[in-house]
């Protein structure tokens, strides 16, 4: 007997958006971009939002999270200046020296974006624009970055995604200052945003890419996006991520990438804000001799639920991987990390160990934790650890001991405590910024809790 | 076609030598028809003359079976197991006791032999004498018991052929018996916590054994008591195309201690065979139940054609205040091996344990671990898991561990190790931990490793071929584990995983 699946207010929400959307989403009329989305709603429909039974979303379950779909941004927002993309960014984050790329409300603003100092060493357009008369690296490229089998939400990215940043950086270009991509949502009414970011990076380049997600605004969103990866033979590539999106957002990004021979990753994600924020990671060694070292930083607190996934995938031997995830939960918030290893048969002398460790504040918070290892060579050393638990009363002696009062002693234990992984950021400038966003967050803790 | 013949028999021979254990024991049974039906669960309840709750109670797990699915999500691979194809029902034909030893079928006798079965419990497994008369051997023995001092209860295919020592144990209040027998003389006891632990519809196997459990052993220690001797269960699958399920109740009353050992094994077959069972302890306050199992059913041949699929639940409740459990387990046998042996730590205080060596080899699969659940206050766990992967084997440790919101202090300690030997098998880990409470404090880690060539070297440059250097660093591997044994099992585990990992070099 077949049981017809009840598709949720939610999904129902999507599926009369794609049928009311498909004829004037990017790229309609070129058969290469509605081929890409007919398959890719194919997957998402033929098994709807992901829930409980999906293994790998197991403590995420988006049928009963995601209550309403909301209708997608408008194309063009109202008005906004520079000035309110500073604002947005928060006085931190504002005064990087950086190329700035913004995205707002699904849409890549040229006018608000400074990409000067770019030239020669790259490309950069929008995507949203680029789908109409692809070129044929996007075409190689989109969508086949080391795609995730099965995931219904990087499916449904394909299917509704309305721009993003497409960019170049050419074989043995050094960029001298980080490239920021801001996803800003701007809206008084509530609305759900599916952007879309390609990057490929050439032979042997150096670039750093920060990509950030805040909201000017405090009204209800759905984000979902998805960034894609290529990191050419030798690179060296940074991918930062920084998130503190307003306390009514669903936040959802997925980061596919794939790594050439010889190539050094090291991504850090910083999470403060969304409602439910869900940050996917999926790693592919391509070439042998490379290196990815991951970690992450969350801070949550109220009824916040921060989930981090990753997968990363040692196809051939060689290959360094790290991932290291710090989260601090007050109130009732809920940290998850699940992170898993793939050895395949020939990845020999792979090098793999992960750690996720969660310091929980008060009684409401909870931490889930799945470290998978899924080894199928014998040459390698792999390894993952998981602790959680409370501010060590020792310390906390230690410090009251010499006249430190409570509140301030824990707050040192915590700074400490997620200093070590924020020290992992290279650039000093975003490292220091991450540091003082720490600290006005412990600041202004038991707000939320 | 001579020649080919002669290949054939050779091989044969080799594989023989490989099991030890695989030898069989031709002894007239009497068996269910094949197939499962209400009927046959009928048929076991009247064979084994069970009061209506039993079987009303049967009838009732059948039913909830007939609606369930087979679990998928484990990481194994078989062939869809046809549940109308398989003999519920074994059980040695029973005649009239034999005068001696000498009397008795020397096949069977042969079997005891080869299981290490000292003489005077020899007499009683074949019904020379029953528990309560005295034997001739007692004297020459010399001692007031002889010399073992384990009690065993001996479960041959379906049904418990019997238990020895029961006389002393009865001295002690330890109720030490088949189940079957429970059901019968101790209904009020088997009635209050059978499927207390194990739900009726706790899972498909679970289910399954439910409704055609055959037998298994009955524990029972009173308030206070410490059990003057280890228990033991031997299990062994002996007839073609039978599945064996036994059901393992042991309840720990207030203050008490137990240690309880289970050995299986089955003999060659190149059809597979089914064994799912369920064991179910509980321990109340102040009591302690340790529980080690060597499992060395038959894991197939070195193609991978037949072996025993081991869908084993197994689940003990810490139902009181400061008790504890503790499970150890040596897992070499079997084509697959699917078992969780569990710990809910319900009392405030309580204390689950794991300690487990999985190892693999030719195409076994093995997926193992352990669910700690924390539930009561203060309560602590511990598991240290060691998994040996060889030849086409496929290793997997799953676990959980888990905080409930009201498990304050909660404390756990987990290590699992996998070592890798050859690049055709697979390890892997797959831990869930879940703190629902602040004030949990979970540790956990896990390597994966290949044996290191400098010790592999260092043991050959000493004279060791390649397969005894193998067996010595392995026994190194997991010796925090075998160090967790009874003593009667700890020499006889080192020669099993040396036994389990031939042909795994060179």
């Amino acid at each position: 007997m077949s049981v017809e699946v009840l598709k949720t207010k939610a999904e129902q929400g999507l599926a009369d958006q794609y049928t009311a959307a498909r004829s004037g989403l990017p790229g309609a009329g070129n058969g290469w971009a509605e081929g890409l989305r007919e398959a890719a709603w194919e997957t998402y429909s033929s098994a709807g939002l992901p829930h409980r039974r999906i293994e790998e979303w197991k403590y995420t379950d988006l049928r009963a999270l995601l209550r309403d779909a909301y209708p997608p941004a408008p194309a063009l927002a109202e008005a906004l200046t520079g000035e309110d993309v500073l604002a947005a960014l928060g006085p931190v984050l504002a005064g990087l020296d950086c190329h700035r790329l913004v995205i707002v409300n699904g849409q890549f603003r040229l006018e608000l974006s400074d990409a000067g100092g770019l030239e020669g060493k790259g490309e950069v357009f929008s995507l949203g624009d680029a789908l109409g008369d692809p070129s044929h690296w996007l075409k190689q490229t989109l969508a086949q970055v080391n795609p995730p089998l099965n995931d219904t939400v990087v499916a449904l990215n394909t299917a509704l995604m309305t721009g993003g940043v497409a960019m170049r950086i050419a074989d043995k270009a050094e960029l001298g200052k980080p490239v920021h991509i801001v996803h800003m949502l701007t809206s008084g009414e509530a609305m759900s945003v599916t952007t879309r970011n390609v990057v490929v990076v050439g032979a042997g380049a150096k670039v750093t890419l920060l990509e950030s997600y805040v909201s000017h605004g405090s009204a209800p969103a759905q984000r979902n996006a998805v960034t894609e990866l290529v990191a050419g033979d030798g690179s060296q590539v940074h991918h930062i991520k920084f998130q503190n999106e307003n306390p009514e957002t669903a936040h959802l990004t997925s980061w596919m990438t794939r790594l050439g021979a010889d190539v050094s990753y090291d991504a850090f994600q910083f999470s403060l804000g969304a409602a439910i924020a869900r940050n996917q990671i999926f790693v592919a060694f391509a070439g042998e001799g490379s290196r990815s070292h991951i970690s992450g930083a969350v801070l949550a607190r109220g009824r916040q639920h921060n989930d981090t996934t990753m997968v990363v995938d040692h196809g051939v031997p060689g290959c360094e991987s790290r991932e290291f995830n710090k989260l601090v939960l007050d109130g009732s918030a809920r940290g998850i990390v699940q992170c898993k290893a793939i050895v395949r048969k020939d990845a020999q002398k792979t090098d793999g160990h992960q750690m996720a460790r969660a310091l929980m504040l008060s009684d409401g918070a909870e931490f889930d934790s799945k470290p998978e290892l899924e080894i199928f060579a014998d040459d390698v050393v792999c390894g993952h650890g998981s602790t959680s638990g409370q501010v060590d009363a020792e310390q906390m002696f230690y410090l009251r001991a010499r006249g430190i009062p409570e509140p301030q002693a824990k707050a040192l234990l915590v700074a400490a405590f997620i200093g070590e992984v924020i020290e992992k950021v290279e650039n000093e400038s975003m490292r220091e910024a991450f540091l003082k966003l720490t600290e006005s967050w412990l600041a202004g803790e038991g707000e939320g809790g | 076609m001579a020649a080919v013949q002669e290949t054939v028999d050779h091989v044969k021979e080799m594989e023989a030598d490989k099991y030890k254990y695989g030898f069989e024991t031709d002894i007239e049974t009497v068996k269910a028809p094949k197939g499962l039906n209400e009927d046959i669960v009928r048929f076991i309840s009247e064979k084994k003359d069970e009061p209506k709750w039993m079987l009303d109670w049967r009838l009732d797990a059948f039913e909830r079976w007939l609606t369930m699915k087979e679990p998928t999500w484990s990481r194994v691979h078989y062939p869809k197991i046809d549940f109308q194809d398989l003999y519920y029902y074994a059980a040695p034909k029973s005649t009239e006791g034999p005068k001696s030893l000498d009397e008795v079928d020397p096949e069977l006798l042969e079997t005891y032999k080869k299981l290490g079965i000292p003489l005077k419990e020899q007499e009683i497994l074949a019904g020379v004498r029953k528990m309560d008369e005295p034997s001739e051997l007692d004297e020459a023995a010399g001692g007031e018991y002889g010399s073992g001092r384990v009690a065993i209860d001996a479960v041959f295919d379906s049904v418990s052929v019997v238990t020895t020592f029961k006389k002393e144990l009865a001295k002690a209040g330890v109720i030490f018996c088949p189940m079957s027998e429970a059901v019968r003389e101790h209904p009020e006891l088997v009635k209050k916590y059978l499927g207390s632990v194990v739900p009726v519809s706790d899972n498909f196997y679970a289910t399954l054994n439910s409704a055609v459990f055959s037998d298994g052993s009955f524990v029972y220690i009173p308030e206070g008591v410490r059990c003057p001797m280890e228990l033991s269960t031997y299990f062994r699958i002996n007839e073609k195309q039978t599945g064996q399920f036994e059901r393992t109740l042991i309840i720990a009353d207030k203050g008490s201690y137990v240690s309880y050992l289970e050995g299986c094994t089955a003999p060659m077959r190149d059809e597979n065979q089914l064994h799912a069972a369920v064991v179910e302890l509980i321990a109340l306050d102040d009591a302690e139940i340790k529980y080690s199992t060597v499992q060395n059913w038959y894991p197939g041949d070195r193609n991978g054609v037949g072996g025993v699929y081991n869908f084993v639940t197994k689940r003990g409740d810490c139902r009181g205040k400061n008790s504890k459990i503790s499970w150890t387990q040596v897992e070499t046998g079997s084509a697959i091996t699917w078992k969780y042996p569990s710990c809910i730590l319900r009392g405030d205080n309580s204390v689950g344990e794991f300690y487990s060596i999985a190892i693999s080899n030719g195409y076994q699969q093995v997926d193992s671990g352990t669910k700690m659940i924390h539930l009561g206050k203060n309560t602590t766990s511990r598991i240290i898991s060691k998994g040996i992967a060889a030849g086409h084997s496929d290793n997997t440790y799953r676990g959980l561990v888990s905080a409930h919101r009201k498990a304050s202090g909660a404390r756990n300690f987990t290590a699992c190790d996998s070592l890798l030997i050859g690049n055709q098998c697979g390890a892997h880990t797959i831990p869930y931990i879940e703190a629902k409470n602040s004030s949990a404090t979970f540790e956990h880690e896990a390597t994966t490793s290949k044996i290191s060539e400098d010790q592999l070297f260092y043991c050959q440059a000493r004279g060791m071929n390649e397969e005894e250097a193998v067996a010595l660093i392995v026994n190194g591997f997991v010796r925090e584990v075998i160090q967790k044994l009874p003593m009667e099992f700890m020499a006889e585990t080192q020669r099993l995983i040396g036994i389990s990992l031939e042909g795994s070099v060179g």
